[in-house]
């Protein structure tokens, strides 16, 4: 439950090694406006998401969109050209350290029972239900979520029936711009900000997307669950050093295993 | 042989291009460039040695610093601890690597792209976190440092030059590897199945086998350079050895100087090595960071505008810089080849004459395959004879090519057997039951798009014939025999879909099938080419080929074929001469309804 957020951002089924360093972006930039003028990190939501939106956009838009027809590989290293560029940029302007925002309620507990949890991680789970939520609905019943669903399956075809599939993968990529913005805002209060944070993330999300099956709203959402529940467990296990270990032989065993994903349909 | 290609320029100047740089290092003085010079060759010996199985084999592999770590701790550890040679310890930790390798490979390249790409960078994780934990062999973060005690036993020297020659023969080795890996039996298995799986599996290719030999190559050559990079900075940590920036790297070069190329490393190394230094020199100290940005910037334009890589544009301004400037022997004209060999050969076909019609050679029991609750296929029951033409009809969805799948082995059958020429093949492998001499076409046609004509026949003569020259005469044989030698230097990608049909049959061929499996090969094409295809299935059952042929222009199949099994919802509802099927009610019904039968 934990980890329940890290769901929020593997939704999108573009591998997009880039998607880490969005985050870390996003929870430098709830920081700053924490720092700066004092704005709470939940209340930046509003701030951070229409920002993360565009500028989801505008990297479709300038990069990837000229790699459609490229190669694999090229968009794969184009990806990995953004990490390395906006990860020295957090380095460059805010240094290697690691950076805190300290609210009122970062260590408040709230008591269900005999549970102990922590305010702030309530909220993650709350708001990563929500977005799960929304985000399914808005693909299921809305035209631009059906326009969106269309593209991924056949941009040709979909090209044929009206959808400008560029539009469509700039607005997808906004999409999973937002939804680092409300991930990142969500996760200052529990989280050091530092420029290699988006590393870590992006690997969590990764292992929940393949967890979940690509492409699939709730089999992410699970899959952030299962991730959070085995964090806590290999916490309680291994040191903390291993426990970044654990993560990758998961992501190891589940992509040999079931490689499209616990609760995908066995397509290969 | 070799001193007759060194006359043509295509060999001599590269090879003198190549001597200049042996020269070079004793011209340079200043030890900063030296070192640039030697990570540029050092570089491109790494990407060389990644391009094996990433750029050939398509394998895009982000893991490569696990063997790249594994060889340089694997030396410096024994060197440390039991005073071995480096040199020694090098090749063990090739070994440990290529073992390593084995188990990474194998269960692995069941895994698509990216992500192959993903578990092979999580197992290197895997790796680095392991070798930091494991303090008490590796010292953890805390890293080797290797004692400075010069001499060539111990692979530690004074100057920079001995680095950069040992640097540079490296590199030519990688060099020479990959040039006969590229034109050898395996350069074009690899390429075939990077291209299309299915296709390269029923022409033959245990696509397993040659993945792993690949890749166990490519981790012994990756591990080398692990060593010698610990032996050059005599120094390694996790953080070094097993950093994934460092495979990313070694794609990044070949795939900026072209992947799947003999020179495309270099040229990449060549390019990125010096740029990544230097903006390391100038900036590195003062704005921590600055540096990287601009790298990551000119790597994205790079692949951005370059996608096929810098390879691509020094091959096609060398080729016109030897049109003008220099003299020297051309190719050789392949109709020399052709000639000295006999056209398809008519000897085979009388002593099968005689055996026709009488011997059952391949035969399918009570063969079913479903999908889910959808039985594609129930208790099929069918026989071939030695040398006939069997026809295979039957409406769409009836499961034909699901049948055929099931002969080749692409799909196994949940129950029956299939017996050829008195051994059951059933459980065999795709690869195995061509090699068995069951060759196949594809419906949608599966050439091998980025390969010319005759590479995509080549790949398939491979399965019979070890000799590269030899494969290549005899499949210029082929090429001629379907009609496709004027397009035999033509990527297979941007032939018609006639000649893509013929490239198919000419592929099934080259692997000397006693039983071709055509699946629809006179689909979309003209009357004209109808006719041509025609004589061809007449010419190759002449050379006592046995053939099933799916179609579904009726003409045709009752003209070419002696016996007819008909389909439909994956049960066999008649067999028969072609004037039976003709007037069989069932098949009828299936094709038109019952309504026609009443009528």
């Amino acid at each position: 439950m934990s980890q329940g957020l890290s769901l929020i951002f593997g939704v999108i089924g573009i591998i997009n090694f880039a998607h880490g360093e969005f985050l870390m972006l996003s929870m430098y930039l709830t920081f700053w406006l924490f720092q700066l003028w004092g704005i709470d990190p939940y209340i930046s939501i509003v701030i951070v998401t229409p920002l993360f939106f565009l500028f989801g956009f505008a990297t479709q838009k300038v990069v990837f969109q000229h790699l459609i027809k490229a190669p694999h590989l090229s968009q794969i290293f184009a990806a990995f050209g953004l990490v390395i560029v906006f990860q020295n940029i957090a380095l460059f302007f805010w240094k290697a350290d690691y950076r805190m925002v300290k609210t009122g309620y970062s260590a408040a507990t709230v008591h269900i029972g005999a549970l102990n949890l922590s305010f702030p991680r309530i909220i993650v789970f709350i708001m990563a239900t929500a977005v799960t939520l929304v985000l399914y609905l808005f693909l299921k019943r809305t035209y631009l979520g059906k326009a969106i669903r269309a593209t991924a399956l056949d941009p040709d075809a979909a090209a044929l029936m009206g959808i400008n599939p560029m539009m469509i993968y700039c607005i997808a990529f906004g999409i999973g711009g937002a939804l680092c913005g409300v991930a990142g805002t969500l996760l200052v209060p529990i989280y050091y900000v530092f420029p290699t944070i988006g590393a870590y993330f992006v690997l969590i999300a990764f292992v929940v997307v393949v967890l979940g099956g690509l492409g699939n709203v709730f089999g992410a959402f699970f899959g952030g669950l299962l991730i959070g529940i085995t964090e806590v467990l290999s916490g309680y296990f291994f040191t903390s050093s291993f426990k970044e270990g654990i993560y990758f032989l998961i992501f190891i065993l589940v992509l040999l295993i079931r490689p499209s994903g616990i609760f995908g349909l066995g397509k290969t | 042989m070799i001193l007759t290609q060194l006359k043509s320029p295509t060999y001599y100047f590269p090879l003198a291009l190549l001597a200049l740089m042996g020269v070079f290092p004793l011209w340079i003085k200043d030890p900063f460039y030296l070192h640039i010079f030697i990570m540029v060759l050092f570089a491109a010996a790494l990407s060389s040695a990644w391009n094996l199985i990433g750029g050939y084999g398509g394998q895009l592999s982000l893991g490569h610093t696990a063997f790249f770590g594994v060889g340089a701790y694997c030396s410096s550890l024994l060197f440390l601890n039991f005073s071995l040679s480096p040199w020694v310890g090098m090749l063990l930790g090739g070994l440990l690597a290529s073992g390593l390798s084995i188990i990474v490979g194998y269960p692995c390249f069941r895994l698509k792209g990216a992500f192959f790409a993903l578990a092979t960078l999580a197992i290197a994780e895997v790796l680095r976190i392991l070798s930091i934990n494991f303090d008490d062999l590796t010292k953890g973060s805390m890293g080797i440092r290797i004692p400075f005690r010069p001499s060539f036993v111990n692979f530690i020297f004074y100057d920079k030059l001995s680095y950069a020659y040992i640097a540079l023969c490296l590199l030519f080795l990688m060099l020479a590897i990959s040039l006969a890996i590229g034109r050898s039996k395996m350069g074009y298995y690899l390429v075939a199945l990077k291209e299309d799986e299915d296709a390269s599996k029923v022409i033959g290719i245990n696509t397993i086998k040659i993945k792993l030999l690949a890749i166990i190559l490519s981790a012994f050559f990756t591990a080398i350079c692990g060593t010698f990079y610990a032996q050059y900075i005599l120094f390694i940590e996790p953080d070094a050895a097993f950093s994934s920036e460092l495979s990313v790297h070694m794609a990044l070069v070949a795939i900026i100087g072209g992947v799947g190329t003999a020179a495309g490393p270099l040229f990449g190394s060549l390019l990125m090595t010096p740029l990544g230094e230097f903006l390391r020199s100038a900036l590195g100290g003062e704005y921590r960071g600055l540096h990287l940005i601009i790298y990551g910037i000119i790597l994205i334009f790079v692949v951005m505008l370059i996608p096929k890589g810098i390879h691509d544009w020094v091959k096609i301004g060398f080729e016109r810089f030897i049109q003008k400037f220099l003299p020297g022997k051309r190719e050789t004209e392949e109709r020399d080849i052709l000639s000295n060999y006999p056209l398809w050969k008519e000897e085979r076909n009388l002593q099968s004459e005689s055996r026709r019609q009488t011997r059952i050679f391949w035969e399918a029991r009570e063969v079913s395959k479903f999908f889910g609750g959808l039985a594609a296929l129930s208790n099929v029951n069918l026989k071939v004879y030695e040398g006939e033409i069997l026809g295979l009809i039957g409406p769409n969805g009836a499961g034909k090519t699901t049948f055929f799948n099931v002969i080749s082995g692409l799909l196994k059958p949940d129950k029956g057997t299939i017996i050829f020429q008195g051994k059951e093949i059933t459980e065999l492998k795709p690869h195995s039951i061509c090699l068995e001499g069951i060759g196949r076409t594809f419906q949608i046609v599966k050439p091998f798009p980025n390969i010319s004509a005759l590479g995509n026949v080549m790949t398939a003569c491979f399965c019979r014939e070890k000799n590269s020259g030899k494969a290549k005469s005899k499949s210029l044989e082929i090429i001629n025999f379907v009609g496709l030698w004027n397009k035999r230097n033509f990527p297979a990608g941007s032939l018609t879909i006639a000649e893509k049909k013929f490239l198919e049959l000419a592929k099934a061929l080259a692997t000397c099938p006693k039983l071709i499996l055509l699946d629809e090969v006179m689909a979309g094409l003209n009357p004209t080419e109808v006719s041509e295809a025609l004589q061809l299935i007449k010419k190759i059952n002449q050379q006592g080929i046995s053939l099933i042929i799916i179609e579904h222009v009726m003409s045709i199949i009752m003209t070419l074929c002696e016996r007819i099994m008909v389909l439909n919802h994956g049960e066999k509802i008649a067999e028969g001469s072609p004037e039976e099927i003709a007037h069989n009610s069932a098949v009828i019904e299936a094709y038109l309804g019952q309504d026609y039968i009443n009528a």
